[in-house]
């Protein structure tokens, strides 16, 4: 009896060593820390603050136990470049992150961009669509949205589509983004045929476009591409609509949920390009979970902006759990994404990265269909996939 | 003439009036404040923009019409106003040179009041959009204008009649013309001096918060457009003569039809540039403006 | 070090001078040293170092001669494009930092003319207006400057076929700050700097005493703009990255806040001025948010409570309540 009664015992006790022991190992590694550099304040917050809601969703079902930890370590950039890189340097130095994540805006991209790559730190772009940002000779460096030159070659493609030999004119603010997409509507717009019949550029801080729409009118455009930034959007695109330019005719290059509901009903029937939509018919089991516990959550669909920063934790994941040795090895983690081949859990789509950290790039064309008090609904006009260099990116815009 | 070209023409002429207006009401309210008390202040865009914003608050969050939060933004910046005043502003009126110290303070108070802007509103940055006054639209000839627009015009406008009647027939508008033109002969002649610097202070920042909250009502904003608005206002208020509410007006008016007619012929970057060009030479060949006291 | 040695030789008359430098020399050269395991403490110290450059070029112009330049930064920007600009186009950083120093002190004597005709509160609009200007033509020609997308990547420079390590930047930071603060010291003590102070105190005056009131403005702009140039070309490459908004107006704002709530018209009130606000928006990452409301506040606090900022609060007890902020509060500190 007692023999036996000691043999349990210690059967007992070394399983609960061996359990303790498991636990120890999962336990003493320290956690990943990833620095996640983005807009909570500034010009570009709404952005960045969506951004940070999808990566919280993300972060919810991150880390199961077993798993090494992984840390989001979040820090604000003011929408300041300058305050972006002292943020990364603060990150880099202070934290000690494996790697560098967050902007989602251009210019902000940029700065930590340079500060990525000047010191060897991997650096994940979730939303940040300016071309630089993986110009050839980028090693670290790794872009999950598509890149703005390329929006336009897309636009191009689906007004080619649409209508033949068809007149585009371009209504936009002078931000960096949409100087991007519209050098790649310039170029790729003749070579499939159609005829760019007005260009007008908005300096930062304007007002009114009442003059700029009768000159847009007056120029008989079969589509209107329209990016106006922050408020200005919505009173370029009422201005147009005002004056007797159909929703049909308007083509945003992108949208988010805030912008469609902005537009509001009287924009039904206009088109925008996006990466990621609550309305997709492709979302996996995942992507619909992942709508309807961010709709539950901050009472509005998640559009591309979440979506990013939602796979890129899941894409970092992915890859530790893939190569455990890269959680401690910046020059690891950079080959291990580098050689990265998944899909998007959410949608479905590829996600691949070529020699410059650019990814094979795609976009999806929506058009409105209803707008509710919190939600709009949208159905799919076009899909495309395309080479990052089919158009070359590079040289277009500097 | 054909339609479009007309089009174009009623449009730069509805955008003229529209944004001419709004800025002369602006210009008017930061010029009161400069021609009474010396203040120059830099942070009118900022109380425009304050305008706004409590005015989306109040119609969007809280679902006041908005006709009725206008009244009620407007009304708000009295309290405002005058609790400035009685920290802040009322230390310097006995500092000789004190329009400097003045620029500088506003240019704290702007700071303060953009920190306080980007941590409260900045992540709805993107949708600011009041709903409108009225609906519909009116067709001026082949140009259609939303009523509602029509509607900013016309309160914009009579706001600043009035204004104009207030400031020449109303005992307390010749007051305060007295106190602008001579401070102490004023005094002599029995106006009290200090009541009528704190009312022109705080009728100044009111006519600023009706522009904001007009402005808001016709147009998206965000807060980007707070610097934007200070610079024109002064360089309007510069233009046309600072203290100078005839030259405020005529200048405001002029400005927004310039801005509508260079971006037509031009492009809408030259007709930012022009403005601060205009400002440049009027601040070094004639610094008092145009309509000079 | 041959540097600290230099700094003593031209001010043997200032022996009140002497020791502080002395103290801010060897503080300077051994914070580099000292913060040298912690590359990010050794960043704050450094863009604190630029600030100091930069702090006493403004209050050459702002506490000395009176002019109150908000296009200060836009100043330092032009430098700051141009060296990079030159720096890109395989011209050695150490030959481009000259020139792009140059062109700002032209650009800033230029500039400055319309302080020969406007006086206080107009000759600051007018240069807030310019300052506008400037980062609007930033923005808007994008050839040159890559508009508001920015320049990023921007190497340290190299000597002699290396380039330098954060320590050897550190350091030559270190030595523009000491420098920057000699030549005021010795500009202050010399003809010049009392003409700008008599220029300061009333230019009329000045002009019928036989002060070549222009000359004398346009020199003060001269080398207050090649300051703002130095520092901008430092700035670039240490940063790494430069866009408008490193050099927009709110930038002019806090190197004039450096001065006023230092102490303006003093040599070390500008410099406690910097050690204590660049460092700020750093050290207050945590409480981003606070950072403009606390600027603001200071700036108020400065105008209402202290004209003559810190370095006035220590050296006399304040007369009136409220000293107006131009002119007439610098009388006090001449005899």
């Amino acid at each position: 009896m007692t023999h036996r009664k000691s043999m349990l015992t210690v059967a007992l006790a070394s399983a609960s060593v061996a359990l303790a022991s498991a636990a120890a190992i999962a336990q003493e590694k320290p956690p990943v820390k990833i620095g996640f550099v983005t807009e909570l304040t500034g010009a570009w917050s709404f952005f960045g603050t969506s951004c940070v809601a999808g990566l919280k969703v993300a972060e919810k079902q991150l880390n199961p136990p077993g798993k090494r930890k992984i840390e989001f370590v979040i820090a604000d950039d003011q929408t300041s470049p300058a305050q972006a890189v002292a943020a990364s340097r603060s990150l880099d130095v202070q934290d000690k992150v494996l790697a560098l994540s967050g902007p989602t805006s251009s210019d902000t991209g940029l700065a930590v961009y340079g500060y990525a790559e000047q010191n060897k730190v991997p650096f994940v772009v979730p939303v940040a669509a300016f071309p630089q940002l993986t110009k050839p000779g980028t090693r670290y460096t790794f872009r999950l949205e598509p890149d703005a030159v390329g929006w336009g070659y897309a636009i191009s493609k689906f007004v080619e589509k649409q209508k033949p030999g068809g007149k585009i004119a371009m209504i936009y603010s002078d931000y960096a983004l949409m100087r991007a997409i519209t050098a790649g509507i310039k170029y790729q717009g003749p070579r499939s045929g159609l005829k760019i019949v007005a260009d007008i550029v908005f300096p930062q801080g304007s007002n009114d476009a009442t003059v700029q729409a009768a000159q847009i009118l007056a120029a008989a455009p079969d589509y209107v591409v329209v990016s106006g930034a922050g408020g200005f959007d919505n009173t370029i695109t009422n201005q147009l609509l005002d004056l007797g330019i159909k929703p049909e005719q308007i083509i945003h290059p992108f949208g988010i949920t805030t912008q469609v509901m902005n537009w509001g009903k009287r924009s039904v029937g206009s088109y925008y390009g996006t990466f990621f939509d609550s309305n997709l018919d492709s979302l996996t089991a995942e992507g619909k979970a992942f709508v309807a516990d961010f709709t539950a959550q901050y009472d509005r669909p998640p559009s591309y902006g979440e979506n990013f920063c939602y796979v890129t934790a899941n894409v970092i994941r992915e890859v530790i759990d893939a190569n455990p040795e890269a959680a401690d090895d910046r020059e690891k983690f950079r080959d291990a994404m580098s050689a990265l081949k998944t899909k998007e859990k959410t949608s479905g789509v590829p996600i691949e990265f070529d020699k410059n950290g650019a990814r094979m790039e795609y976009m999806y064309f929506m058009q409105m269909t209803d707008v509710a008090a919190k939600t709009y609904k949208a159905k799919q006009a076009f899909y495309i996939e395309w080479d990052p260099e089919v158009i070359p990116v590079y040289t277009l815009i500097k | 003439m054909s339609d479009v070209n007309l089009i174009i023409l009623l449009s730069t002429i509805s955008t003229g009036l529209i944004l001419g207006s709004i800025f002369a009401l602006v210009a008017v309210g930061v010029t009161i404040v400069y021609g009474s008390i010396w203040m120059p202040n830099a942070a009118n865009g900022q109380f425009f923009v304050l305008a706004a914003l409590l005015g989306w608050t109040m119609t969007v969050s809280w679902g006041i019409h908005p006709a009725i939060a206008a009244l009620l933004v407007i009304g708000i910046s009295v309290p405002l106003s005058y609790a400035l005043e009685y920290v802040l502003v009322r230390r310097f009126y006995d500092v000789p040179n004190r329009n400097i110290s003045y620029f500088v303070l506003s240019l704290g108070i702007t700071q303060i009041l953009t920190g306080i802007f980007s941590f409260t509103y900045g992540r709805w940055s993107d949708q600011f959009q009041l709903p409108p006054l009225v609906g519909g639209i009116t067709f001026v000839g082949p140009l259609p204008v939303a009523n509602n627009r029509l509607v900013v015009l016309a309160l914009a406008l009579a706001i600043l009649a009035s204004l104009f009647a207030l400031l020449r027939y109303h005992r307390y508008g010749r007051a305060i013309r007295a106190v602008f033109q001579n401070r102490d002969a004023a005094a002599l002649r029995g106006v009290n001096v200090k009541a009528s610097y704190s009312l022109s202070f705080a009728l100044g920042n009111a006519v600023i918060f009706a522009g904001g909250i007009l402005f808001a009502l016709a147009y998206s904003f965000d807060l980007t457009v707070a610097w934007t608005m200070s610079i024109t206002a002064f360089a309007i208020m510069i233009i046309g003569g600072p203290g100078s509410v005839l030259g405020a007006l005529i200048v405001g008016m002029v400005f927004g039809f310039t801005q509508a007619a260079v971006s037509t012929v031009a492009s809408p970057t030259i007709a930012a540039f022009s403005y601060l060009g205009a400002m440049l030479l009027i601040l070094l060949f004639k610094p008092s403006g145009l309509f000079a006291r | 070090m041959t540097t600290v040695a230099e700094t003593k030789d031209p001010s043997p008359r200032s022996i009140g001078h002497g020791l502080p430098l002395a103290c801010f020399a060897a503080v300077a050269f051994a914070t580099p040293f000292l913060l040298s395991g912690n590359r990010y403490l050794a960043f704050v110290a450094g863009v604190t170092m630029i600030h100091i450059l930069w702090a006493s070029g403004m209050n050459l112009l702002y506490g000395y001669t009176g002019l109150m330049p908000l296009m200060f930064a836009g100043l330092a920007g032009i430098s700051a494009y141009m060296v990079v600009g030159l720096t890109a186009a395989g011209w050695s950083f150490w030959l481009a930092l000259p020139v792009g120093a140059l062109a700002a002190s032209i650009a800033g004597t230029i500039l400055g003319l319309p302080s020969l005709r406007l006086k206080g509160f107009y000759f600051t609009l007018c240069s807030l207006v310019i300052q506008t200007v400037v980062t609007l033509a930033f923005v808007y020609f994008s050839g040159l400057t890559n508009g508001d997308t920015g320049i990023s990547q921007i190497p340290l420079p190299s000597f002699a076929g290396t380039p330098l390590s954060g320590l050897a930047y550190d350091l030559v930071l270190a030595a523009s700050a000491v420098i920057g603060v000699v030549i005021l010291m010795v500009i202050v003590q010399s003809t010049l700097g009392r003409r700008l102070i008599a220029i300061r105190e009333d230019d009329e005056l000045a002009g019928m005493l036989g002060i070549n009131v222009t000359g004398y403005k346009m020199i003060a702009f001269f080398i207050g703009s090649l300051f703002a140039g130095i520092g901008g070309a430092l700035y670039a490459p240490y940063i790494g990255f430069i866009s408008p908004r490193s050099f927009d107006v709110l930038i002019s704002m806090n190197i004039w806040l450096m001065v006023a709530f230092g102490g303006r018209g003093t040599i070390w009130g500008p410099v406690i001025g910097a050690v204590l606000l660049a460092p700020l928006s750093f050290l207050l990452q945590e409480y981003y948010t606070v950072k403009d409301v606390l600027y603001g506040l200071l700036i108020i606090v400065v105008i209402v409570a202290m004209p003559g900022g810190i370095a006035g609060g220590f050296k006399r007890k304040r007369r009136e309540a409220a000293a107006p902020v131009d002119v007439a509060a610098s009388r006090r500190s001449v005899k």
